[in-house]
Formats: C-alpha cells, sequence, structure tokens
C-alpha cells in the first residue's frame, strides 16, 4: 500500500516509542516561549473587541449592522459559511483519509481536528447574532409546547441547518475527543506532577490501553467516520440550501451543494496548512510533519482549485446559457462589472489562479509558499461568500428596491472578535492538548524506514 | 353600504347639557391632567376625565407592545351609552386646514379618534382623502399642539385674557384705531357671519384673508373677466382635451383629490359613451400631474405667458376672434390650437402660475372654445383660497406705518410664509393689540401678545360651504384635549355675545339652510344633516357670465419677450407637505415625493443637461442666491435652466420634528405688481462640491427593460384590449406546476391595481401608515434604507433623462400562493392562511430575516430598532399622547421582528363577523383595505376571488391584467392592469 | 481477594507478538496484553471482536422511522399548515432532516455503548498492570492464582527466550476492566 521509494517515510529519524512520545509531549510539559504569551494576548484583545461589538448588536440590535430592507444578510452570514467552510478541514482530513486508508493522516488530524470544532463553534455564533430576537432563539427546537399544537417548519433550510451544525458539532467533538483518550492515558502515566495526573487521569476515562479497549475504540472510530463521512458531505450541502432553495438570482441554482461541499474542503485544507506551516516552524515537528505531508496537502489544493474554477465558470456558464435576465444582470452587471467587481475577480484570483503556483515543486516545498498561497486561499474564500450572500441581494427582481451594502464597524467587530477567538482556541490547543495522535504516530513509526524493508 | 353614523356625546344628552355652560367649561380642562405640563394649574376632577377618557390610556398600554400584557384598565364610572369598548364609532365631519377641504367619517376608538375615512355622501371627494388628510388624526396627538392661553408668553387663565382683549378692544374702538383680522382662508358661512358681526360692532374693521401659498391671480383674473373673484370648479370628466400649464391639480393646486377623481373618470380606456381624455402639460420641474400627462412638454416660466399668448392667437385665428400682437414661432401650437378646436367647449385650459395677466389670457382661451359652458363652471366655484396678495401688502404697509391698533390672527404663520416676514413682524411690534389664534406650535406663537390656542378640528364645531350648495357640518369626536378654544367662541366671548359657538352654529343653520332642506322639524334636519356630515340643496344656475374683453386686452399688449438667459428657480409646493403647515407632522415628513422619491428635506432638482455642465451630482450643495444653499437633486424631466425647490421646509419653530430639516424658501418669493411671484431668476448657480446624503428611498430609475410596468397606447389598445401584455398570456400557456396547487374553498382574497388610474397621489401610504400603526423611523435610517411603509408607490422613468415617461406602481406584499417567504422561515412565523393570506405571526418570529431575503418583490420590513417608547426615535410611538393614536386592533410591532402588508386582516375580521352576527353572506366591496379606501381615483380594489361576480374577479378577468414576477410562479393575489397612454388627438 | 500475575514487557510489536504465539502454544490462557496503539494481530491471537456496529445498524434504523414518523405526525396530523403552496407532506425535504438527525442519533447511542461496555467513563481508574504500557512498552498479562509455581515459573522463562525485556509478579485486589 505505501511505497517508501516514492514518498519517502512517514516519520523521519528512526523515533523510539518513546522519544515520539516525549517530542509530541514537550510543548506541554515545558512552559512555552514570549511568542506565546504575546500572541495569547493579541488574540485576547480582538476577542475582547469582539464581545463588545456582541454586546451593542444584541443590547440595542440589529441596526447597528449595514444590513437593509433589501439586503438581510450581510457580512454575518458571509462569516458564517466561511467559518463553517473552514470547520470543514479537520473532519474531512481525518475522515476521508481514514476511510481512503491514507495514514499519512496521522501526524496531522489531531490539529486538523481541533481547528474544525474550535471554527465550528465561531460559525455556530452568527446564526444565533443575526436573529432579532436571538433571545427567543430556542424556538427553533420543534418541541411539544403549550401553545397548543406548534412546531417548526422542516420545510425551512434554515432549521435544516440549525440541525446539521449541531450534529456537525458534536460528531468532529467526539471523534476528536476519542482519539485524544490513549494520549491522555499516556500524559497521565508518564507525568509526575499530581494535578496533571489528576485532570488527564478523569479526561483519560481510565483507558489502560487494553486489546479490549482498542478493538473497541477502532471499530467507534469507524462508525463514526463514515457517519460523519456522510455529515462532511451534508452539512455544507445543507448550508448551501439555504440559498439554492432561495428564489434570488445567483442563490437559486443546482451546482450549490456540490460547489459548497468542495469550497469548504478547500478553504479547510488551506487553513490545515497555514497552521501546520506555522506549527512546525514553531515546535520543529518536521520530523514528524514532513515535507512530504506538506506536498500531499498542497496537490489536493491544486487539485480541488481546478474544481472550483470549474465550478465558477459553470454557473456564469449557466447563467448566460439559461438566457434568465435576472441571473444575466447579476452575474454579468453586478458581478463581472459593476459594484462588486473586486470581490467577484478577487475571488477567481485567490481560488482559481494563484493555488495553480502549486503546480511547481519549489513553491511545494518552500513554508513561506505555502503560506501565502494558502493565507491567499482563505481570502479568497471569504470573497466568495461575499459574492453569493450580498451581490445577489443588492440587485434582484425589481430595480426600485436596489441597494448598496456597507458593513459597520460593529459587524467587523464580530468578525475580529471570532478571528481572535480562533488564535487563541488553537494557542492553548498548541498548550494543553497532544499536537499529533501518539498512538497513531507510532503504529506508524517503523513504516517506510530502514527496519520495514 | 351605509354606515349608521354617531352623533357627538354633546348632541346625544340633548339641550339640556348642550346648553350648560359650566360643564362645557370644565369639560374643557378635564383632560389636562392626562398630560401634564410643566406650567400647567389643572383644576379638573378625576371622575369627568375618567369618564371621558376611561378607556384611552389602557389602550394605548395594550397597544404599546406585542409582548407586554395591559397594565392599567381604568373602567367607567358612569358608562356613556354611545361607546362600547373594542367597538368602533364613527362620526361624519369635515376637514379643512386653510387650504384643503375633504367631507370625511372619524373612526374612534374609547374615545380616540384613530383613523380618518372620506365620507361617501360628501360628493366633492366621496371616500378619496388626500395624505395630509388622512395624517390629520396624528397632529390632534402632537406634543407641539398650544396647551393653553398666554399673555405675554406666560400662562394665563381665559378670564382674564378675555377681560383684557376686551377691556382694549373697547379702549381701541373708541379711538377709532383700526381693528383688523388676519385669517387663513374662511369657507365656514357661520363663521363668516359672525366674523362679520364681530366686525360690524368696530368703527374701523378690516378683514384680510391671507393663504401662504396665494391663487390670488386666479381670483383677480377672473373679477376682471367675469366680475366674480373664485375659483372655478373644473369639470375633468367633461372634458376631452385638457392643457395645463404649471397648474399641478392633481398634486398640489387648489383641490387634487375633487380633481383626481374626475380626471380618471376620463382616463378609462374602456369606457365607451366618453373617449379617453388626453392631457398635454407643459412645466418646468416635474409634478404628479406631469407625470401623468400623456404629452409632457418642458419650459421656462418666463415662456408660459408668450407662449399662452401665441396659443390665444392661433386659436383666434381659427375662430375669426380679434388677434392681439405676440411674438409667434412655437410650431407644435398649431396643432395643439386645432386639437383644442376639434374638442371645442369640451377642453381645459389651466394654468397654475400666480400672474393675473396669464390667467387673464387663460380665461381668454378657454372662452373662445367655449369651455365654460360645462367644463369649467363659475357657478358652483370652489371656496378654496379666497387670499389677494394685494390685501395681506396693504395690510402689512399699513401695520408699518402704524395704522393698525389691533391684530387677529386666525390660523396664519405669516412669520414663517409671508414673503418679508422682517416687514410684518416690524409692523406687528407697532401694534397695540396683537392676538394669535392658532392650534399648533409655529414660527408666529409667542410674536403676539396674547396667544389664544384654538381647538384642533377634531375637537371643534364648525361648518363649511365647499362649493354653494353644497354645506358639510364638523362635529368634535373627542374633547378638548388641552385647555384650547375655538376661535368663533372666542369671536363670541369678546364680541360680548354669550352664546356658545355650537348654539350660534345651529341657530345659523336653522335660519339660513333648514328653509332650503325638505325637512318640517328642525331638529331633524339637523340630526340628518349632522349623521350625514352634508347638506347640499339646489342653487340657481345662471348662464355663464359674459367675457369682459378690456383686461384680456390689456393683458396680451404688455408682453415680456420669451425666455431669460440664466436659471429659473421655482417654487412649488411638495405633494407631501403642502405650504407647509403640516410639516411637525411625523407621517408627512417621511412620505417620500411620489416623483423625486426622496423626504426628509426640500432639494434644489436640477435638469441632467445642466448638471453634466455644471459638474452637480445629487447630493452636492449648490447656492442659488446668497443665503440659499440647498443639496441637489438630477430631476429627469426638468427643464433645462430651470431649478425647482419644494416650500414648506425649514422651520425654525414648529415642533421637533419640523425644525431645522430643509430651507424656506419663502422669504425668496418677490412680490411683482401685487401678485407673488413663486420664483426668482439668478444669473448662476454655484456648486460649493460639498456632498450631502440624501433621504431616498428609491435610487435605481430604469426598469432595465423588466415587463414591471406594462404599457400600451390606447390606438393599440382599441385593436388588441390585451396590447403591452403579452408576456401574460405566455407565462399562462406554461403555467406547471409539480405540487397540485392549494385550493381555497370559501374566501380567497385578492387586490386589483389599476396603474392607469393610479396617479401616484400616496394617500394609500399614509391611510396605510394610520390603519397599520407603521412607525416612523427618522431621516437617519431612510438614508440606510430602513423605511418602514408597507406600502409604496414605485415610480420608473423611461426614454431619455431629458423627457422620461413616468410610471408608478404601488407596491405591497403580493401575498403569493406560492409564497416563497413562507417556505423559509424556520419557525414558521410565517405561513399561509386558508383564505390565501400570507400571513404574519409577529410573537413568533425571531427575525432571522430570511423571508426578507426570500421575497422577489423586497415587501417584507425588518424592526432594526425598538421603534416604540425609545426616545431615540420620538415621532409618535414615544409618548403617551402620540400612542392614542394607535389602532387598538394592530399589534404593534416588537423589536427584532419583520412585518409586512396583512391585506388588513383585522378590517377582514371585522366584517365578516358583523357578517356573521346579522347572519348574511358578505357583500362585495364589504371589505375595504386602508389602501383601497384612501385612494382618491379608485385603483385599487380589494375582494373575494372566489365570487365570480366580484368586482375584483373582474379585474381578474380583464386582458389588462398581468401579475408582477409572474413568471417566477409566485401566483400573487395581486393583479396589476397595464398603464394606457393616449396617443390620440382629438382630431383622429 | 487478592489475584497474582505474571507481566511480561517487551519493547518491541514482533517479539511481544511471538511470546504471545508461544504461550498460546502452551495453552497458556493470557489474560490481556496492553499495547501503546492497536496492534490488530493481537486481537486475531485473542479473539477479540466488537459488536459496535451491529448495535450502530440497529440505531440507525430505529431513529430513521421514528424521526419520519415525528415529521409525518406534526407536519400532517398534528399542525398541517400550508408552506409557500406545499402540501403537507412535503417528502422530499423531510430527507434532509431524517438523515441528520438519524447521524445525531447513532452518535450519540454508540458514544454511549461505547463507554458502557468498555468501561469508560470520565473520572474513572481502572486497574493498571504497568504504566509503560501507554508509553512505549507492550506488555502481556497472565493471570497466575490457578497454576502452581512451576508454570508459571515456564511462563517467564518463555517470554524471556521472547525477549520480554523484564517479567513481573504483581498482585491487585478488585480488578476493573
Amino acid at each position: 500500500m505505501y511505497n517508501r521509494k516514492i514518498r519517502g517515510p512517514l516519520v523521519e529519524g528512526n523515533k523510539t516509542f518513546s522519544q515520539i512520545s516525549k517530542e509530541i509531549l514537550t510543548p506541554m510539559e515545558t512552559t512555552p516561549g514570549l511568542w506565546w504569551y504575546i500572541a495569547f494576548g493579541i488574540a485576547s484583545i480582538a476577542a475582547i473587541f469582539g464581545f463588545y461589538a456582541i454586546y451593542i448588536t444584541v443590547s440595542r440590535g440589529i441596526g447597528t449592522w449595514g444590513v437593509n430592507n433589501s439586503v438581510g444578510w450581510g457580512w454575518e452570514i458571509v462569516n458564517f459559511v466561511w467559518w463553517i467552510g473552514i470547520g470543514h478541514a479537520g473532519t474531512a482530513f481525518s475522515i476521508f483519509l481514514l476511510i481512503l486508508r491514507q495514514r499519512w493522516r496521522t501526524s496531522i488530524n489531531r490539529a486538523a481536528e481541533a481547528m474544525t470544532v474550535i471554527a465550528v463553534m465561531l460559525a455556530a455564533l452568527f446564526p444565533a447574532l443575526h436573529m432579532g430576537r436571538v433571545w427567543l432563539a430556542f424556538y427553533i427546537f420543534p418541541y411539544p409546547n403549550t401553545r397548543g399544537p406548534l412546531w417548526v417548519n422542516f420545510n425551512s433550510p434554515l432549521f435544516w441547518d440549525f440541525i446539521a451544525i449541531t450534529a456537525y458539532l458534536l460528531i468532529s467533538f467526539s471523534f476528536w475527543y476519542l482519539g485524544m483518550l490513549p494520549d491522555f492515558a499516556t500524559i497521565r502515566d508518564r507525568t509526575k506532577s499530581k494535578i496533571k495526573k489528576a485532570i488527564y487521569g478523569f479526561f483519560g476515562m481510565g483507558w489502560t490501553g487494553s486489546s479490549h479497549h482498542w478493538i473497541r475504540f477502532e471499530s467507534l472510530s469507524f462508525i463514526l467516520g463514515g457517519i460523519a463521512a456522510v455529515l462532511v458531505v451534508s452539512v455544507h450541502s445543507i448550508v448551501s440550501t439555504d440559498f439554492a432553495v432561495g428564489i434570488e438570482p445567483g442563490w437559486h441554482t443546482t451546482l450549490f451543494p456540490p460547489y459548497f461541499v468542495v469550497g469548504a474542503i478547500f478553504s479547510g485544507f488551506a487553513m490545515v496548512m497555514t497552521l501546520m506551516v506555522i506549527m512546525r516552524k514553531i515546535y520543529k515537528l518536521t520530523d514528524y510533519v514532513t515535507d512530504n505531508h506538506m506536498d500531499a496537502i498542497a496537490r489536493i489544493l491544486v487539485f480541488i482549485s481546478l474544481i472550483m474554477g470549474t465550478a465558477y465558470s459553470t454557473e456564469v456558464f449557466i447563467a448566460w446559457y439559461s438566457g434568465n435576465e435576472y441571473e444575466m444582470f447579476t452575474f454579468f452587471r453586478n458581478r463581472i462589472t459593476g459594484d462588486y467587481t473586486f470581490q467577484f475577480w478577487g475571488m477567481i484570483v485567490c481560488n482559481a489562479l494563484i493555488p495553480q503556483l502549486f503546480w511547481f515543486r519549489k513553491v511545494r516545498r518552500s513554508w513561506v509558499g505555502l503560506l501565502v498561497v494558502s493565507l491567499l486561499i482563505n481570502l479568497g474564500m471569504w470573497f466568495e461568500r461575499f459574492n453569493i450572500v450580498v451581490t445577489s441581494l443588492s440587485k434582484d427582481f425589481l430595480p426600485s428596491n436596489w441597494v448598496s451594502y456597507n458593513p459597520t464597524y460593529i459587524e467587523i467587530g464580530v468578525y475580529a472578535g471570532t478571528l481572535g477567538l480562533f488564535a487563541a482556541g488553537i494557542l492553548l490547543f498548541f498548550r494543553y492538548i497532544p499536537l499529533m495522535a501518539i498512538s497513531e504516530v507510532k503504529s506508524v513509526a517503523n513504516i517506510g524506514n530502514k527496519k520495514d524493508d | 353600504m351605509m354606515k349608521k353614523y354617531w352623533k357627538s356625546a354633546e348632541e346625544f344628552q340633548g339641550i339640556t347639557a348642550g346648553n350648560d355652560k359650566d360643564s362645557e367649561e370644565t369639560s374643557k380642562d378635564q383632560v389636562l391632567d392626562l398630560f401634564r405640563s410643566d406650567f400647567l394649574k389643572n383644576y379638573s376632577t378625576r371622575r369627568e376625565f375618567l369618564k371621558v377618557f376611561g378607556f384611552s390610556l389602557s389602550s394605548a398600554a395594550l397597544v404599546a407592545s406585542c409582548k407586554r400584557p395591559v397594565q392599567k384598565a381604568i373602567p367607567y364610572l358612569i358608562h356613556p351609552p354611545e361607546v362600547t369598548p373594542g367597538k368602533s364609532l364613527y362620526y361624519a365631519t369635515s376637514f379643512f386646514d386653510g387650504q384643503e377641504y375633504s367631507g370625511i367619517l372619524v373612526k374612534t376608538r374609547d374615545g380616540r379618534p384613530i383613523k380618518i375615512e372620506g365620507n361617501l355622501l360628501s360628493s366633492f371627494n366621496r371616500e378619496g382623502t388626500s395624505a395630509r388628510v388622512q395624517a390629520s388624526v396624528l397632529s390632534l396627538y402632537d406634543d407641539a399642539r398650544l396647551k393653553f392661553p398666554t399673555s405675554d408668553r406666560s400662562p394665563a387663565s381665559w378670564d382674564i385674557i378675555d377681560e383684557q382683549i376686551i377691556k382694549d378692544l373697547a379702549r381701541i374702538n373708541s379711538a377709532e384705531g383700526e381693528i383688523v383680522l388676519l385669517t387663513s382662508t374662511v369657507i365656514s358661512p357661520s363663521t363668516i357671519k359672525l366674523i362679520n358681526e364681530f366686525g360690524a360692532r368696530f368703527r374701523n374693521f378690516r378683514w384680510v384673508q391671507y393663504d401662504a401659498v396665494s391663487y390670488s391671480a386666479v381670483l383677480e383674473a377672473n373679477l376682471i373677466c367675469f366680475g366674480k373673484a373664485v375659483i372655478p370648479d373644473y369639470h375633468f370628466q367633461n372634458a376631452g382635451y385638457v392643457v395645463s400649464l404649471n397648474a399641478d391639480f392633481l398634486g398640489t393646486w387648489v383641490s387634487p383629490v375633487h380633481f383626481i377623481q374626475k380626471y380618471v373618470s376620463r382616463r378609462k380606456p374602456d369606457n365607451v359613451e366618453n373617449k379617453m381624455l388626453r392631457h398635454i402639460h407643459f412645466e418646468s420641474g416635474l409634478s404628479l400631474t406631469g407625470s401623468n400627462a400623456d404629452k409632457r412638454i418642458r419650459i421656462k416660466p418666463s415662456e408660459e405667458k408668450s407662449l399662452l399668448s401665441e396659443l390665444y392667437n392661433r386659436i383666434a385665428a381659427k375662430t375669426g376672434a380679434e388677434q392681439f400682437t405676440g411674438v409667434t414661432g412655437r410650431e407644435e401650437l398649431t396643432e395643439l390650437a386645432d386639437n383644442l378646436l376639434s374638442s371645442k367647449g369640451k377642453s381645459i385650459v389651466v394654468s397654475g402660475t400666480n400672474n393675473v395677466e396669464i390667467q387673464i389670457i387663460v380665461n381668454g382661451i378657454n372662452s373662445l372654445l367655449g369651455n365654460y359652458a360645462d367644463c369649467i363652471d363659475l357657478n358652483r366655484n370652489l371656496n378654496i383660497a379666497a387670499g389677494i396678495d394685494r390685501r395681506s401688502e396693504e395690510l402689512v404697509t399699513d401695520m408699518n406705518a402704524g395704522k393698525v391698533k389691533a391684530l387677529f390672527m386666525y390660523n396664519v404663520n405669516p412669520v414663517y410664509d409671508y414673503p418679508d416676514s422682517e416687514k410684518f413682524l416690524s409692523g406687528l411690534k407697532k401694534t397695540e393689540l396683537t392676538v394669535n389664534m392658532t392650534g399648533s406650535l409655529n414660527e408666529t406663537v409667542g410674536r403676539a401678545k396674547y396667544d389664544c390656542p384654538v381647538n384642533h378640528y377634531l375637537e371643534s364645531w364648525d361648518d363649511a360651504g365647499i362649493i354653494p350648495g353644497q354645506l358639510s357640518l364638523s362635529q368634535p369626536c373627542i374633547n378638548p384635549l388641552f385647555n384650547t378654544r375655538s376661535f368663533q367662541d372666542s369671536l363670541l366671548i369678546w364680541s360680548g355675545n354669550s352664546t356658545s359657538w355650537h348654539d350660534y352654529l345651529m341657530a345659523n343653520w336653522e335660519k339660513e339652510f333648514f328653509p332650503k332642506s325638505n325637512l318640517s322639524v328642525f331638529r331633524n334636519f339637523w340630526d340628518l344633516s349632522l349623521g350625514n356630515g352634508v347638506f347640499s340643496y339646489d342653487i340657481p344656475g345662471s348662464k355663464p357670465a359674459l367675457f369682459n374683453k378690456e383686461g384680456l386686452a390689456r393683458a396680451m399688449n404688455t408682453l415680456v419677450n420669451a425666455g431669460t438667459d440664466g436659471f429659473e428657480v421655482v417654487f412649488h409646493e411638495s405633494v407631501a407637505l403642502g405650504n407647509g403647515m403640516h410639516a411637525n407632522n411625523p407621517w408627512l415628513m417621511e412620505l417620500p415625493d411620489p416623483v423625486s422619491r426622496h423626504c426628509w428635506e426640500n432639494v434644489a432638482a436640477v435638469s441632467p443637461a445642466d448638471a453634466v455642465k455644471l459638474g452637480i451630482q445629487t447630493g452636492h450643495l449648490i447656492k442659488l442666491a446668497d443665503g440659499l444653499i440647498l443639496p441637489a437633486f438630477i430631476q429627469p424631466g426638468q427643464a433645462e435652466g430651470t431649478v425647482s425647490v419644494a416650500l414648506g421646509y425649514g422651520h425654525t419653530d414648529s415642533g421637533p420634528v419640523a425644525n431645522n430639516v430643509g430651507t424656506n424658501v419663502y422669504r425668496f418669493i418677490r412680490i411683482i405688481e401685487g401678485n407673488r411671484v413663486y420664483g426668482f431668476i439668478t444669473n448662476k448657480l454655484e456648486n460649493t462640491l460639498k456632498q450631502s446624503q440624501l433621504a431616498l428611498t428609491q435610487v435605481h430609475h430604469s426598469m432595465e427593460g423588466r415587463p414591471i410596468v406594462r404599457e400600451t397606447v390606447l390606438s393599440k389598445y382599441k385593436i388588441d384590449p390585451a396590447s403591452g401584455n403579452e408576456l401574460h398570456g405566455e407565462y399562462e400557456s406554461k403555467h406547471r406546476t409539480l405540487y397540485p396547487e392549494v385550493k381555497y374553498d370559501g374566501f380567497h382574497w385578492g387586490l386589483a391595481i389599476d396603474l392607469n388610474l393610479c396617479v401616484g397621489c400616496n394617500s394609500c401610504v399614509i391611510a396605510c401608515q394610520a390603519e397599520n400603526n407603521i412607525p416612523v423611523v427618522g431621516r437617519e435610517e431612510v438614508k440606510k434604507r430602513r423605511i418602514m411603509h408597507w406600502i409604496k408607490i414605485d415610480r420608473y422613468y423611461s426614454d431619455t433623462p431629458d423627457d422620461p415617461k413616468v410610471y408608478f406602481q404601488p407596491l405591497t406584499c403580493q401575498h403569493c400562493d406560492n409564497a416563497p417567504c413562507e417556505n423559509v422561515c424556520p419557525v414558521s412565523a410565517t405561513n399561509h392562511s386558508n383564505e390565501g393570506l400570507n400571513q404574519m405571526t409577529y410573537n413568533r418570529c425571531i427575525g432571522t430575516k430570511y423571508c426578507i431575503n426570500n421575497c422577489p418583490y423586497k415587501v417584507r420590513r425588518f424592526n432594526w430598532f425598538r421603534y416604540t417608547n425609545n426616545k431615540a426615535f420620538d415621532f409618535n410611538t414615544a409618548s403617551d399622547l402620540g400612542k392614542m393614536v394607535l389602532n387598538p386592533d394592530v399589534t404593534v410591532r416588537e423589536r427584532g421582528v419583520v412585518e409586512k402588508c396583512s391585506f388588513c386582516v383585522q378590517r377582514i375580521q371585522e366584517k365578516k363577523l358583523q357578517a356573521k352576527l346579522e347572519n348574511r353572506t358578505l357583500k362585495d366591496n364589504e371589505i375595504k383595505t386602508a389602501c383601497m379606501q384612501a385612494c382618491p381615483s379608485g385603483a385599487i380594489i380589494f375582494g373575494n376571488l372566489n365570487d365570480k361576480n366580484s368586482k375584483v374577479s373582474g379585474l381578474f378577468d380583464n386582458p389588462r391584467r398581468y401579475h408582477l414576477l409572474e413568471e417566477l410562479h409566485t401566483l400573487p393575489s395581486i393583479a396589476y392592469l397595464t398603464k394606457v397612454w393616449n396617443d390620440e388627438d382629438s382630431k383622429s | 481477594m487478592k489475584k497474582a500475575f505474571k507481566i511480561g514487557i517487551f519493547d518491541e510489536e514482533e517479539r511481544f507478538i511471538s511470546s504471545i504465539k508461544s504461550l498460546q502454544q502452551k495453552e497458556f490462557k493470557i489474560y490481556d496484553v496492553f499495547t501503546p496503539y492497536p496492534v490488530h494481530e493481537v486481537f486475531h491471537l485473542l479473539k477479540r471482536k466488537s459488536r459496535l456496529p451491529t448495535a450502530a445498524y440497529f440505531f440507525g434504523l430505529f431513529a430513521i422511522i421514528a424521526v419520519l414518523a415525528f415529521l409525518y405526525y406534526t407536519s400532517v396530523i398534528n399542525w398541517p399548515i400550508v408552506y409557500g403552496g406545499k402540501p403537507f407532506n412535503s417528502f422530499p425535504s423531510f430527507i434532509v432532516v431524517t438523515i441528520v438527525i438519524t447521524i445525531f442519533a447513532v452518535t450519540i447511542a454508540s458514544l454511549a455503548a461505547f463507554s458502557a461496555r468498555s468501561k469508560l467513563i470520565p473520572g474513572r481508574e481502572n486497574t493498571i498492570f504497568d504504566h509503560r504500557a501507554t508509553d512505549d512498552k507492550f506488555v502481556i498479562v497472565v493471570n497466575t492464582d490457578i497454576l502452581d509455581n512451576s508454570k508459571s515459573e515456564q511462563i517467564a522463562t518463555l517470554m524471556k527466550e521472547q525477549g520480554a525485556m523484564e517479567v513481573l509478579d504483581k498482585e491487585f485486589e478488585n480488578i476493573s476492566a
């Protein structure tokens, strides 16, 4: 299955198992450098700004945002879709690669999943905030109540959204946590400090590594993996129905589900790459996350970016081919040209063109190249969502309703806040959770190494 | 359907209580403790107050929020027999504010007037009402109303003031000093009688009527030509060909609602016996009338006179009448003359310019065409405006000369709207005794020695003679809220007359009009006319007066040469504010101008060509004259070289809403040859290049070639009634559905809007706002495109920006049977009723705004902030006083919920219930939505689509019928009828 | 009562496996083995099986039926309402809900089953025969209570032969998991 001649070893530098445990756990067992505190400080400031913005939004009303009676959704939904997209990386990574028996995933999936969990939680924040009466959000639960027969509207994509995200959050989290069980046990058994022993012992749930544990562990991961694979596809398809079910020009298209799923994985992988580049740089984990790993992600990205390019051109082509004047206007006079040209071409350049640099081995192998491109992809994906949400609404069927939309600093603040929280979350993850699935790394430690062949 | 009208409480108790002076006195003060004001010394009894007002507070509290329950309910101590809590009472009365008249019904709930409706029995306006009439109910609850009399700007009791005034009057009279009464136009026969009696008591008395926007020239011209200073009634329903110059008779000129009804009655293409009227309009700025004209020609004001005289000559040439020397060269006028001649006697030429000579020439043309027979009526004329500019001129001069010793002002605001207000003020200072009688705060209040606040018209007795032989009564629908007194009562008291105005009025009717009725007992006559609100009798129809030529000769021979270099600035009334006396009314202030679609400001409309020339963009502040800097607005159809500015803005002391909004241009009006000229000539426009954002409610003006308003021309229509509407057939033929369509047994409500009848007057907008408690959001929010109106009138242009065709399209919730909004609401706050209504459950709404996005018509509105009890939005929903106008049948929406047109579901339910109680089926047109009811032109028809005989079903079968965006297969319950322009000259 | 165990500790997967094999040839019953990561051969040798997949399947089956029934009840029987001209039972839009809620249910149920069967509950402390097992050592545990000393010595030597780095004797009370 794995040909070392081509790909080289998964874990380099012939490590013994205890070496692996030790090296992976170093970030947790040593106090972090100054950079960590600075980064965490900045993240916290952003987060505090975000909380202020949220406070204003909830206390005064959505009126503090730039949205209006024609463009009902603005940045908040753009960011929601964006975060959800990023939230697809982890699970997609673990699940698909797990199912495809791609064992090189082992040293990456932990971080990816952590990212997923944080991103999805942040994403879920936005639909809640954009409600006019968030304090009545519980109305969306289909619960029997004293108001007589009264249920939610099961036809509404927003309801689908709500359950899909909840389920996705639960699964990603349990999958992530399941993977951490053995590692917590490892920490529990290695550490000297009483407190750590107690804490990790508690979360370790009494894992011993017995064959009984391992067999069930494996089958459960496959069950979760299996159903989560369906979910990864369905969640973003459902998010896409928020628009595809809509009647607005540029929304009402059957292309959206696959287009959104691929886009999501695109942004997710890009974010994983950003994270990995940083992680390797800081923690010198190049032996575990090897250049080959990054190379593999880069290859996937360039492939997906081709799909995205196709999707974009299909969209435009169909708009023209359908002969529907509203679609045509939206695409040709409100995106390709018109008020929102910048966002449209930003999307094309960042998502379809720039990733093509990954055809060059040089770029795939230089950490700067990887970092820059992956960041640009995430920017491009944000533009894509902006295109979909805002441009369609701003100029739809009746010209008398046409408006333009600009965000207020409150909206921007909320976004900045989520970015801050994300960074903070990742930093805490670096510090308190094993960066990689130690047990899994061990299981592949010998693959592709000398003694193997 | 004939309503059972109730009469006032006072009437109910009969003469006994009627004469009881004391009880009347106290009842005036009863309400004072409701709205405690610091100055106020109130000495009313709580019980009296409760008796009258028991429920108003509780109802206000009830409707004040869709979350909170009733806070305090005060039971009646003694239950007034005619008041049933929760049941509406309708009082017939009449509206006249000095510039506009309407016979109306007032809907009161629990003692509070909450809605104005047209009075079917009033032949003058029938059910039609203007936006201003609709909004007048809110001004009753305006906190800027004067709440108590003042002497030298400090509160004083009526007794003291009366005493002093009577003393002063006696002194001045004995010294033969001149006593002047300055009023707005008075059309009440009884008041006129009273004024004359009042004047007769003095040796030296003068009564001057004064209109902010003057029709002096028309009056004078008719005096010269026909010997009677009147404004004739124009019978558009008899006219086949109308030529109007700068007369916005559908929007602001004389009596729009009255004219609209007559006008549209001849704009029906399928009208067989009467051919559709063709309308040619000459003007500078794009007015509502110009927008509706079949042909619109842009002229500078200075060109009008020469144009008219040339037209006169061309017609005279054809009729062989005497011609005068005049400029020539407008070839198109030959054709116009021919057209006018070919519909001789069946045409109208009308000019709105306040210039005697122009008006004389117009009269000349009309008499050449013999239009005075049955198109222009000098006998049954309109008593709308009686102010002669010269009179007010003389008065101000005399005041400054110190000739005037006493000045009584009633319902006028010269400090704001008199062209030379400085001069007026200086004159006022020279006058010994100055008394100001006005209802609400304005610039003139506080300038006189005494301020004697008068009642709101909904609090007072009055009568009106709008047209000779057509009388109407006004009765109080609520006890005076504040310590105010009607103007007539004051006059009576000051002339030492002890009878109350109410008795005086009755007596006068008994003497003057009762004999003209066929009833034997006066009591019955009085009750009947009070119940109907109107009383009409025949007046002897005299032959049309002979036309006097001398005036014409003089007018024609003193010709100014056409055209001027430099810019001609034109002042006009705005459809929303009129002359500006209601500027403190938030509803009107936020009512977008039907043509420019902006509100909360008056702008300088410049033509696109000039804008290019001077590099002006909409929003640039431009300087028209010293002290006159206005934001520019590029107005398609504006005549090149002209700038139009609306009057009525720029108040400095008229209440929180009106103050410092826009600019007051009254002071730039000049007086030439005794007539006020509404405009001036400036040699250059200066662009300060400073930017200001306008509160625009529509920024895109082209239909982008989409079939939104479908139009055709009469000639094509005659061949194929469905012309211009071919698409409808096509879509119908493609009509397929995946799911079986929902069937509605029982009712299926629908609404039809005839785009050919809708003139875009906007009264439906305010009617809807009043009926459905729609909040005013203020200028900043309007700028953010968050205006709340449930029904709005979209305005589109086609053709060139220089000479556009204008289209109006009322747009409200389409109540689609396949509603995209319903499908996407996660909590099912909006869904479909089994009567085809797209209903909105405010309590259930969590405000995801998904429905707003998914509505292709974008007619859903979101409560971005808390608009009730919120000082940041202190329009009428933040104070107890203002909230009294709220309709208890309609929930006041909370922050964060979506709202939209409900087809006035509360009215539907009310009538259904009534029918059920009377054990009968609903009649067609029994249920009227607020917009339908207010529409002067009857362009909106609501009804049951399942009833094949209903009026609305008929319109749904009309070949002109189509649905907005029907290609989306949303199956709207609202249908539009195509717009038909009249392209046929009367020759053909 | 106390239980006595022979505990063999290996630091290489191969030796560990072969020693298991040899113990089984001698028909010694292996109590349990502990490894830092899943070693699939062990599962075959010790005939370890998991019925979780079967359970999950039935969870899913049940969930699907339950959800569909619920949707039908709420939107057709209990509270029929017209949304945008759709029939009450607009099945296509129920599919999405069904899928997702099923997944949700299966996840929860399987997690519960897992933690119940393998006695993994937050805060629980299971007996640790040798704490290095979670780090880098492979551990074989044989219960020696019922065996006489010679037999247990034989186990020790067997493990040594197969290359155990050490073999310990330990006694544990009330063992969990």
